[in-house]
């Protein structure tokens, strides 16, 4: 248990000089960057195998950022929160961890919608954030002079190294060291050529998963073809192994040929693959978004079909749970996404909905505009509350609210169809509303005109808006 | 078939109302058959797109009551129904149906060709009324629509220089706002003082530019709300 060092996993790092290995091997075994990077730069000129070994894990080792996605993406399991909480620490033993903790939370099951986005967060920028964290460190503490990343013009003093490097064989060749060149050159351009490619790869992938911009599309493109170019080439040289042109070019023309046939050949199984792969990320999207619903239906209307059954002897009671249950599917169904949340016309709603589960009597809302909402229309919203309680209570049928929001201000209306009361009738004492409606619209520069007849009862309410009458409604 | 005998025989003498209910609840198309009066006769049911459109050209009936959610044919629903009766939109009329109040539901089925919209919570007798009335060539209009069109045409009125098709006149904004607040046809003609002849002509009107008008602002509101 001692021993067990919990290890970052190892992704390539985004702090990077060229492709984020080192960085990132640093991270994961612990080591100062330096010595990796000085390691690796040792062992490339021990004959190549630090190249081969760095384009090795270049290929095989995904970023810190693809590294979260794919973790994001893994099927959801009820266990999944509970190990990789971070609180937690890791067992070295997996396989006697999780049994408790998926004994510790059942509560996850029925909900397939939670683990998912709850292992986004756990996982992602927790891993990446202690992956730069801790070379960040290492680099700051160890390495001033190597921080090549924190230099303003860190790959244009990569660029002119080579340059240099370059330069000195030159020289030395002059000098009269028996430099090969023949090879050297060739395996210099397919180097370069596979490391602008896989730089470009790289790039692409972290602009897929930022977003879709395709701002610099074409010079990524440009980058791509480039890189291409220079390894063809190169190998081109290498195996004709003269400068030639004619056997260069024979060799050219023989190597796009094979390359046509192979891809001719290939296509159909690539097209498929990509097709498959393709199916596959949909179905991928399309399971999410099920579970997703399963949840929530089950949270909601399953719920409410149990609670209407038990009480299917009471119809009052049966006819409230479905309206209640019918508005809260409404809601999640016809949501606006665009729209901000708590505006007038969701507080009227809001309102409504209150007054139905309290009494019992459908409440209509239509509304026209919408506007923020301010301390006066607040207001507004508790006196057209009070009229949806009287017109429910009074009216007992269904009740129709109207909002409208204009330029000139917000109006409600509140119908019922009851039997009907003479507004000016209604005893001093009863607060409802007198008060609570006309009082309170009048206090915020607001007016409330009641008018009713056997058919009915219509509440309207108007507050102008502020610039109408400033002021003159905070008094 | 027998209810249909009954209830032509009991209307006496104005004929009854030749219906077709579409809806793929059988349930529901059962509930709704049983709570329209003698006024109306239901002389055909479907549940899908293709049966409904085979039944509606094999009865030719005055009203279809429409779904606007439906399945089969090319995943249309109402919509679908309607363009592909499209040969008896003279004389067969739709009304639409719908359990769902989202506007593109809405808009889009009165701008397939529905002459109304309601509510499938709404009670037997106005659904009877809704139908005599959209048989009778008048639009339907619940609060919701209403709401829906001041939405989308704006509450200003219309200027001259306007194009007839573009804005609502004042007082078809009236009306609007009279239906929008829960009124019936009734007690609107009553609130304006005019008769329910000219409600039904304003708000068949309000109907016709719903269906017809490409105006700026109602394309731009539909677009935000994707009905285009």
């Amino acid at each position: 248990m001692t021993t067990a060092i919990t290890r970052p996993p190892l992704v390539r790092s985004s702090d990077r000089v060229i492709a984020g290995v080192c960085a990132g091997l640093a991270a994961h075994l612990g080591w100062p960057v330096r010595m990796v990077r000085i390691g690796m730069v040792v062992a490339a000129l021990a004959g190549g195998a630090g190249l081969a070994f760095y384009a090795w894990l270049w290929i095989m080792v995904p970023t810190a950022d693809e590294n979260a996605k794919r973790n994001a993406r893994r099927p959801a399991s009820p266990i999944a929160p509970a190990v990789s909480a971070p609180g937690l620490p890791l067992p070295p033993d997996c396989g006697s961890g999780p049994v408790p903790a998926a004994a510790a939370f059942p509560a996850a099951g029925p909900l397939p919608g939670a683990p998912l986005h709850g292992m986004a967060p756990g996982t992602g920028p927790g891993a990446a954030g202690g992956l730069t964290g801790g070379t960040n460190g290492a680099e700051a503490a160890t390495a001033p002079w190597f921080r090549v990343r924190g230099m303003p013009y860190g790959k244009e003093v990569l660029l002119g190294a080579g340059l240099l490097l370059a330069g000195g064989i030159l020289i030395a060749r002059m000098v009269g060291v028996d430099v090969p060149l023949g090879t050297l050159i060739p395996v210099a351009a397919i180097l370069g050529g596979a490391a602008i490619a896989w730089i470009q790869l790289d790039e692409t992938r972290r602009a897929g998963l930022l977003d879709k911009t395709k701002a610099d599309q074409a010079g990524g493109w440009a980058r791509l073809a480039a890189g291409l170019a220079l390894v063809v080439a190169g190998v081109l040289v290498m195996v004709s192994g003269s400068g030639s042109w004619e056997q260069t070019w024979l060799a050219l023309l023989a190597s796009v040929a094979v390359l046509g046939g192979v891809a001719l050949v290939l296509l159909p199984w690539g097209l498929k693959f990509w097709r498959d792969l393709e199916a596959e990320r949909a179905g991928r999207v399309r399971a999410t978004e099920r579970a997703e619903i399963a949840a929530h239906l089950h949270d909601s209307v399953l719920q409410t079909l149990a609670l209407i059954q038990r009480r299917s002897g009471n119809e009052n009671d049966v006819l409230r749970l479905a309206r209640a249950q019918e508005r809260e599917l409404r809601g999640w169904l016809y949501r606006d996404p665009g729209k901000e949340a708590g505006q007038l016309s969701d507080r009227i709603r809001a309102a409504a909905a209150e007054v139905e589960d309290s009494l019992g009597n459908a409440v209509d809302v239509v509304s026209v505009g919408d506007t923020a909402m301010t301390a006066r229309h607040e207001a507004l919203v508790q006196a057209s509350r009070e009229a949806m309680v009287n017109a429910s209570r009074h009216g007992g049928g269904t009740v129709s609210v109207y909002l409208e929001v204009a330029d000139g201000g917000a109006e409600v209306y509140v119908k019922d169809r009851g039997p009907g009361f003479d507004p000016a009738s209604v005893p001093e004492d009863r607060m409802g509303v007198r008060e609570s409606i006309v009082g309170r619209m009048n206090r915020h520069g607001g007016t409330a005109v009641i008018s009713s007849s056997p058919d009915g009862t219509e509440v309207r309410l108007k507050l102008p808006s502020d610039a109408a009458d400033n002021g003159e409604g905070k008094s | 078939m027998n209810n249909v005998e009954a209830g032509s025989a009991e209307a006496g003498g104005a004929p009854a109302v030749r219906v077709v209910i579409v809806d793929d609840h059988a349930i529901f198309r059962s509930g709704l058959k049983a709570d329209l009066d003698a006024r109306v006769t239901v002389v055909g049911e479907a549940g899908t797109v293709e049966q409904a459109m085979a039944v509606i050209a094999q009865t030719s009936p005055e009203v279809v009551l429409l779904d606007v959610h439906l399945p089969g044919g090319l995943g249309g629903g109402g919509r679908e129904v309607i363009a592909g009766s499209a040969a008896l939109l003279g004389s067969t009329r739709f009304l639409a149906l719908s359990v769902s109040d989202a506007a593109e539901d809405v808009v889009s089925v009165i701008r397939a060709g529905a002459r109304g919209y309601v509510t499938k919570s709404i009670s037997g007798a106005e659904i009877t009324d809704a139908v005599l009335r959209v048989a009778g060539g008048d639009a339907v209009f619940s609060p919701r629509l209403a709401g829906f069109v001041l939405d989308a045409f704006g509450t200003a009125p219309a200027n001259i220089a306007d194009d007839e098709l573009d804005r609502l006149s004042a007082r078809e904004l009236e009306v609007m706002r009279l239906i929008a607040r829960g009124y019936s046809y009734k007690e609107v003609a009553k609130e304006l003082f005019i008769s329910i002849k000219t409600v039904e002509t304003h708000v068949s009107a309000v109907l016709r530019k719903l269906q017809l008008s490409s105006r700026h602002e109602l394309t731009k509101w539909a677009a935000e709300r994707r009905l285009l």
